[in-house]
């Protein structure tokens, strides 16, 4: 049996100014105990998909099941399955964490004894146990990103609704949050994670969906979506717009990122001395050449036309953190 | 597991935890508290030597040579809007996110509507329970026997529940916390516009025809019945039933808005 099940589903905001179809047509399936990433910038509809699936909001067109329930019509029945971390759920920073993890494990339906047993499991899973009896108001981003996830585990649920987890989040924390996500998956959980940083997806997700503008506009492993594009990726960059609007007249299937031109070919480092000799032979100065392997980069700038805003402060925290 | 998922487990539950988060912070529910026994203090001081013993025998002996019996259900009354509070906790939770997170268990959405005016039913009996014993110490003696100061609470308990709706239906509909402490403005004209200080006979003109109106005058004079005059059942059912309608009106409002807000957009 499927984990999730999405067949065309839309989500349109209809209000007295305005009508946002926020969610224009999504379709995927998630099969148990795999990480799926859904993909994409701010806006494009992915958090609006996981508010449908986890029954916080209707869907306006199309079906969603979740291990065979369908979402619309059995929403009690859903929310029995899964665990939801959301970008707006809150936690009462007032209360302790040990406080919160057995409050939420009564609600669940833990009697008195089993919730203090399980609180202790869950501070232990996801590392809080020395910082238990503090307020949250007191804990780090990082450290209530971690509780987030605890609480949305009390309940041991199969499935798992993470959307955007680890955003905001400095590299370390990011690195344990990932390494968490990593083992409740090895555990048997299934994972469905939003996120708009490409590290993130290449990292965690099985299998990818990248949604754009309310669309899936690709969707598949890592290795197949960077293989889907062909090749390797040969990227030119000029001294000045002028030689870049030349060069984008001479070569063919070009795709423009800021100062830059990049062709997917195969066997590219072979192909780079007849491009430069056509570059050059028509006046065109080139400052640099590469080529390389297509990245998930390359594969969201083929399939939607512009680059994934954010994926470079991570790359670059990343390497501050390394140094 | 599904044994424990009843409605008052959940209740219960979440009403503990709303109590934790009071309590954790005094300061900002202190003041509240001690508010009304400082107006009771005011008025005694201030009026006490006007309208009180020193009056027997003219035509300001209204309250028969007790001042306080006379005001303490103004105070009662001020410390009832305490259960305005409630739209306040809830609409924390909206604006926090803790009320998705509730949304998003399998647990009842009245459970959670429920636990902040639970919280704030209690506020309302412990802030006036708190006037009626400060009362007592410096004197308060119902004309009815300490009957009266059970009366006296029924009723606070019933017009601080109407604040309570108010103040529910008010901050879900507004989604914020403004919008519901808005509702603690409603205090001045409801108070003032009522009569505080002197019998309704005693005020004049326009404000007599407003105080008329104003479901708060039959609360008070309901109260200062028996605390005062006796036994006045006319009196007294006019009070129950201005606290009841009022009740019954903001609580039907918060429902109303309630339901709206955890409806699946």
């Amino acid at each position: 049996m499927l984990a999730v099940d999405v067949k065309n589903i839309k989500k349109t905001f209809i209000s007295k100014q305005d009508t946002v179809e926020a969610v224009k047509d999504v379709s995927f399936q998630v099969k148990q105990g795999e990480i799926f990433g859904l993909l994409g910038p701010n806006g494009a509809g992915k958090s609006t998909t996981i508010l449908m699936l986890t029954t916080l909001l209707s869907i306006t067109d199309g079906r969603a099941s979740v291990l065979g329930i369908d979402v619309a019509t059995k929403d009690k029945e859903v929310r029995e399955k899964i665990g939801v971390a959301l970008q707006d759920t809150g936690i009462d920073n007032l209360l302790t964490g040990r406080e919160l993890f057995f409050t939420t494990c009564r609600l669940w339906g833990y009697s008195k004894k089993d919730s203090e047993k399980r609180t202790t499991e869950i501070l232990e899973l996801v590392g809080l146990v020395e910082a238990a009896d503090r307020r949250v108001k007191t804990y780090s981003g990082g450290m209530k990103r971690r509780l987030d996830l605890g609480l949305s585990l009390v309940h041991s649920p199969e499935i798992l609704f993470l959307d955007e987890p680890t955003t905001g989040l400095d590299p370390g924390s990011r690195r344990v949050l990932w390494d968490e996500i990593k083992r409740l998956r090895d555990n048997g959980v299934t994972i469905i994670l939003t996120t708009q940083y490409l590290e993130e997806a290449d990292e965690l997700a099985d299998r990818i969906a990248i949604i754009d503008e309310g669309l899936v506009v690709a969707e598949g492993t890592s290795d197949e979506l960077k293989a889907g594009i062909g090749g390797d990726v040969i990227t030119f960059a000029f001294e000045n717009n002028d030689f870049l609007e030349d060069a984008k007249n001479i070569l063919k299937n070009t795709v423009q990122d800021k100062n830059e031109l990049r062709i997917t070919v195969e066997d590219g480092a072979s192909k780079i001395p007849g491009y430069l000799k056509d570059l050059t032979s028509n006046g065109v100065e080139v400052s640099s050449v590469s080529a390389s392997k297509p990245t998930l980069d390359d594969v969201f700038l083929e399939v939607t036309g512009y680059r994934l805003e954010g994926s470079e402060d991570i790359k670059n925290e990343e390497e501050k953190s390394k140094r | 597991m599904e044994s424990n998922r009843s409605f008052l487990i959940q209740l219960q539950i979440l009403t503990k935890r709303m109590v934790l988060r009071v309590v954790r912070r005094p300061l900002a529910e202190l003041p509240n508290l001690i508010i009304s026994a400082f107006f009771l203090f005011v008025y005694d001081g201030a009026l006490g030597g006007v309208f009180g013993g020193s009056a027997s025998g003219t035509p300001f002996d209204f309250a028969k040579g007790n001042f306080i019996n006379f005001i303490l259900p103004v105070s009662i009354v001020s410390a009832s809007l305490s259960g305005a509070a409630s739209g306040i906790y809830l609409v924390e939770d909206i604006e926090s996110g803790v009320f998705k997170r509730y949304q998003s268990m399998p647990i009842s959405r009245w459970a959670i509507i429920l636990a902040p005016m639970n919280v704030g039913a209690f506020r309302v009996l412990l802030q006036s329970g708190l006037i009626l014993f400060i009362g007592i110490i410096i004197g308060a003696d119902p004309a009815v026997g300490n009957i009266g100061f059970l009366i006296v609470l029924s009723l606070a308990f019933l017009w601080g529940m109407g604040f309570a709706g108010y103040s529910v239906a008010a901050g879900v509909k507004s989604g914020s916390s403004q919008g519901a402490q808005a509702a603690t403005f409603l205090f001045f004209p409801a108070i003032f516009l009522a009569p505080t200080f002197v019998p309704r006979e005693a005020l004049k003109g326009w404000l007599e025809t407003a105080a008329a109106y104003n479901p708060t005058t039959y609360v008070i004079e309901a109260m200062r019945a028996v605390m005062v005059d006796g036994w006045e059942l006319d009196v007294l059912f006019r009070g129950y039933l201005s606290a009841g309608l009022f009740a019954a009106l903001t609580l039907t409002l918060a429902v109303l808005s309630a339901r709206k807000a955890t409806e699946k957009a």
